[in-house]
């Protein structure tokens, strides 16, 4: 074994550039894959387990206490593991120190039972009256602390105790069965777990079970323990395909480049080969020592790209995942164990069949073998190409990629996947940016101008806006000299209600449009605008996440009234916890309330600053907001992952031509010597062997460039799909002609950067020592 | 013969990172003559000739070929200097396999910018003249030595160079190439081709040359004109 290892030792060295380009090549797929597969995992597991922990809720049902009663909810749920019923509350905080939002609070005795045992991770629990315990995730920061006072109108001071984690959200807070009375309890919580709940037919089979022989209407909304984790991973969905995507075209790549490299380093080691067979080393032996030659740097770069991807994945994963309420985030043993088990076993698989072919070359053929294999084709390639007009060093090295077709071929393919990943990641981050700048517009053409404290919202006191809005005009005067204003192209009145959507601790932000909504408002995707009480709009992940679709009713609760809405149409936004209605609706659940807001829209090339400034002269208290940012973290990171990937993956395929280049100009060291001699400038030299490359650019820009656009058309709707959204005309009609023109030359930059400094090292070569080393 | 200079070298020395190749060597060779460089091996011989040809740099001293000083030219213009100034013949043809053998013969003038149909017939006309005419189209690797060298000196002839250098020319060949090589060589010089030779053939020096140099560790030891054999 000493022989071999010495053999194979030697050879890593004497081949140092083949094997630094192994170990590159394996180090940034590695880091690639373990990034990926660690996001998978993170994704999944952190709820799971979690969610096992707890035995989590499979169903959190709210039912109507002035229709049904704790013995007959009990009754109902049977031999079904459930916990409750527990008092329900609402606990609304805008005229507290804090905002909070509208609470929902439960009474419960004790964290544990069968069902949903909450861990309470900081504090105690309540158990006096004027406790609550919060429900934060673990490690999760808020802006209160132990001991905080919370206060709410009507309601007695409560004092944090305690802060504990549900997995199922089954509430906001929680305070003893006692104190819950006191905060006018409007419904009854159950929760419950079924034998079998792992698709949405099974928890509505389980529903249906513990709601029979309730009185019509007793329940009030449900939530599923399916749109809590699609909720809790919706964010981070939206990477898992995007990261799949590009952990495979990683590990495709680093096979290519492999399978190149070493099946390059038989054909140059031929001589090598047969000397060592004439030294007496058996056939194995042979094909062991190229494959420990390989070995060697592939080990080196797997446990280098595993170290890089723990390192350099961990913050993406982190800020994904964060919601989780996960601080010290470390990827599970088997992501590492696959990273450094399974790259090596690929590269020697990629490795057997060159060995395999070294192993079986006769030592005579080996030690005579010629340096490039001449086919027909390349032959005849070579006699065509001699005829044309081409200047003859781009002629020949037009001619080059023949003399080695499965070189080429596999060359070719890493060039394609280059040319590929460039694309998808840029379609990837366009439909980013689209997608971003429609829902979270920038808006530069545009000024939000606040009038004053929307109705149960806290006081708005910001450094940069000085004292808070309070308008002087009455409402339908403040529209009106916003329209009057010279620049105003349109004008829209917003105002907004908390809400509490029955069932779980959703709750929904309504917002009230009125004026100029076709342009200011959010896009319809299906279905129409709200065009009168009782209906809305909604963004499709508020339908995801509640398995709701366009004609369904939901429940919902502002201060002391419940109503109806009948979901009329999808628009496109972001926010799960938003949904939209007309100003009509808003004269019926609270009339008389006032646009707190108005979005003004200014025409072309109207000055920013003086319109504010018109608009501060017309009613002095109101105030406009300074400009958006329109970045968000997801799109943020999206992007960032998407140029790091591209760089990464594009010089890996770049470092395949440099390989293949270093390859042909070893093996052609006495062609190159002899056309030098003949006269051929260093920079005709550069020519031919960067034309041999462009050539197989502009072959993979013209098939890099449909494939990603057609991996881009199925990626996003995944990406989407992941992150609840809909795959929209804006997310997928990214790609353009002159973007696809530049795309296409991205094939011919690879090669060619890839092929330059090689191709120039051996520009420079001594024709007298190539010459003379016959 | 006439009296012009073709190459001065003065005052040559290389040295090497171990040793000194060459070391105050001084040739002028005139237009029309046939030089024969000979000498043991590891005397200097091809150095001597990578250095006249812009192959290599000396490390002092000056060669200049047809009045060109070849110390102030950088890689680009040494190439331009090969291209149009000279033509090699190598002991191992260095022809390219995968081009036909009219190809590698065309290949010179195609880099000089001549088009590839112009390139052909000049190329087709040196197949006429050294009998190889029925050989174009064949790859070198089913060509004989003989005939290999033959396409390797019609490539060297096909941009007409006034200075034709030989390295070994029939080094590598059996008797009977060796000689047909022989004869082509003397026929191109009586026509006026000069033509410098590196050997160790001492009939191939006798036969061709009409003066042998003969270097020595490095040195010219000994210069002598010559009566041709043939």
């Amino acid at each position: 074994m000493s022989a071999v290892w010495s053999a194979a030792w030697a050879a890593v060295r004497r081949r140092m550039l083949q094997t630094i380009v192994i170990g590159v090549v394996v180090c940034a797929s590695t880091a690639t894959i373990v990034m990926a597969l660690g996001l998978l995992e993170s994704a999944a597991a952190p709820f799971d387990r979690a969610f096992a922990t707890q035995r989590g809720a499979h169903l959190a049902a709210a039912f109507d206490p002035s229709k049904t009663s704790e013995d007959q909810l009990r009754h109902a749920a049977g031999q079904t593991e459930s916990a409750g019923p527990f008092a329900q509350s609402t606990l609304d905080t805008s005229t507290g120190e804090i905002f909070m939002g509208t609470l929902t609070v439960a009474g419960r005795a004790d964290p544990g039972g069968p069902v949903d045992r909450l861990t309470v991770w900081e504090g105690r629990w309540a158990t006096a009256p004027g406790e609550i315990v919060l429900n934060r995730a673990p490690g999760g920061e808020g802006r209160t602390n132990l001991g905080f006072q919370l206060t709410a109108a009507g309601r007695p001071t409560l004092t944090v105790v305690g802060f504990a984690h549900s997995v199922t959200g089954s509430a906001d807070a929680w305070v003893t069965p006692e104190q819950v009375k006191a905060l006018q309890p409007t419904a009854l919580q159950m929760l419950y777990r079924f034998p079998n709940a792992g698709t949405a037919a099974e928890v509505a089979e389980g529903q249906k079970a513990v709601t029979a022989g309730l009185p019509e209407g007793a329940l009030l909304g449900t939530l599923s323990h399916l749109t809590v984790k699609d909720k809790a991973t919706s964010e981070l969905g939206v990477f898992i395909p995007f990261l799949l995507i590009f952990g495979v075209l990683g590990l495709v790549v680093a096979v290519l480049i492999v399978a190149n490299v070493v099946s390059g380093a038989v054909v140059a080691g031929f001589r090598h080969i047969g000397m060592l067979k004439a030294l007496g080393f058996t056939p194995g032996q042979v094909m062991a020592v190229y494959l420990v030659m390989v070995s060697i740097p592939a080990v080196a770069g797997c446990v280098l790209g595993t170290l890089a991807g723990n390192v350099f994945a961990k913050p993406v994963v982190q800020d994904a995942v964060e919601g989780f309420g996960v601080t010290e985030l470390s990827f599970a043993p088997w992501v590492n164990a696959v990273a450094l088990l399974g790259m090596p076993a690929l590269v020697i698989s990629a490795a057997l069949v060159p060995a395999i072919r070294a192993r079986r070359l006769p030592a005579a053929q080996a030690i005579s073998a010629g340096t490039t294999a001449r086919t027909g084709r390349a032959l005849r390639v070579q006699r065509w190409l001699s005829g044309t007009p081409l200047p003859r060093s781009v002629s020949l090295g037009l001619g080059v990629p023949f003399a080695r077709a499965g070189r080429s071929a596999l060359t070719l393919a890493s060039v394609v996947l280059g040319v590929m990943t460039v694309t998808l990641a840029t379609g990837v981050t366009m439909s980013v940016t689209a997608y971003n700048e429609a829902v979270r517009p920038s808006y530069d053409d545009r000024v939000e101008v606040l009038a004053g404290r929307p109705e149960g919202m806290p006081v708005l006191r910001t450094p940069e806006m000085g004292e808070p809005p309070a308008a002087s005009l009455s409402d339908a005067d403040d529209e009106k000299m916003l329209r009057s204003l010279p620049g105003t192209a349109a004008v829209m009145a917003v105002s907004q209600l908390e809400t509490e959507v029955a069932g779980g601790t959703q709750n929904a932000t309504i917002f009230f449009y009125r004026g100029d909504t076709s342009s200011l408002g959010p896009r319809v995707l299906t279905g129409h605008w709200p065009d009168g009480p009782g209906q809305v709009a909604a963004p499709s992940r508020f339908l995801n996440q509640r398995g709701l679709a366009v004609g369904d009713t939901i429940t919902v609760q502002a201060k002391e009234n419940r109503t109806q809405l009948k979901i009329v149409g999808v628009v496109l936004t972001n926010n799960e916890d938003q949904i939209f209605a007309d100003w009509t609706a808003l004269n019926v659940l609270a009339p008389g309330t006032r646009a707190h807001s108005y979005q003004v829209k200014f025409a072309p090339g109207t000055d920013r600053a003086a319109f504010t400034a018109a608009i501060g002269q017309g009613d002095p208290g109101l105030r406009v907001l300074p400009p958006r940012d329109g970045s968000s973290s997801t799109a943020v990171i999206l992007i960032s992952a998407s140029v790091l990937l591209t760089l990464v993956l594009g010089a890996v395929a770049a470092l395949g031509v440099f390989n293949t280049v270093v390859l042909n100009a070893r093996e052609r060291r006495r062609d190159f010597g002899m056309l030098k001699s003949i006269g051929m400038t260093p920079r005709q030299v550069t020519v031919m062997l960067s034309t041999s490359m462009g050539a197989l650019g502009v072959v993979g820009g013209l098939v890099g460039v449909p494939v990603g656009v057609a991996v881009h058309q199925l990626l996003v709707p995944a990406m989407a799909h992941a992150g609840q959204a809909d795959a929209v005309d804006i997310l997928m009609d990214v790609y353009h002609a002159p973007a696809l023109v530049l795309l296409a030359l991205a094939g011919v930059v690879i090669a060619v950067l890839g092929a330059l400094v090689p191709a120039r090292g051996a520009a420079h070569l001594s024709i007298a020592t190539v010459l003379h080393n016959e | 013969m006439n009296n012009d200079v073709v190459v001065a070298i003065s005052d040559l020395r290389k040295e090497y990172a171990d040793s000194v190749a060459l070391n105050g060597v001084s040739l002028t060779v005139r237009a029309g003559e046939a030089v024969a460089v000979m000498g043991p091996s590891g005397s200097g011989k091809s150095t001597l000739l990578n250095m006249i040809a812009g192959l290599d740099r000396p490390t002092s001293g000056s060669v200049v070929v047809h009045g060109t000083d070849l110390g102030s030219l950088d890689e680009t213009g040494l190439a331009l200097f090969r291209r149009r100034g000279i033509g090699m013949i190598f002991q191992f043809f260095n022809l390219l396999d995968d081009l036909s053998a009219l190809d590698n013969v065309a290949l010179a003038a195609q880099l000089t910018g001549t088009p590839a149909s112009q390139a052909r017939k000049r190329a087709l006309e040196l197949f006429g003249e050294l009998g190889i005419s029925n050989r174009r189209n064949v790859y070198p690797a089913r060509l004989s030595g003989g005939e290999r060298q033959r396409v390797a000196v019609a490539r060297a002839l096909m941009n007409r160079p006034a200075l034709l250098l030989a390295d070994e020319p029939t080094g590598a060949l059996d008797s009977r190439s060796g000689e047909q090589v022989m004869d082509l060589l003397l026929d191109l010089n009586q026509i006026g081709q000069t033509l410098l030779l590196v050997t160790h053939d001492e009939r191939l020096a006798t036969r061709c040359a009409s003066r042998v140099v003969e270097v020595v560790d490095g040195r010219i030891a000994r210069e002598q004109s010559l009566e041709r054999t043939s």
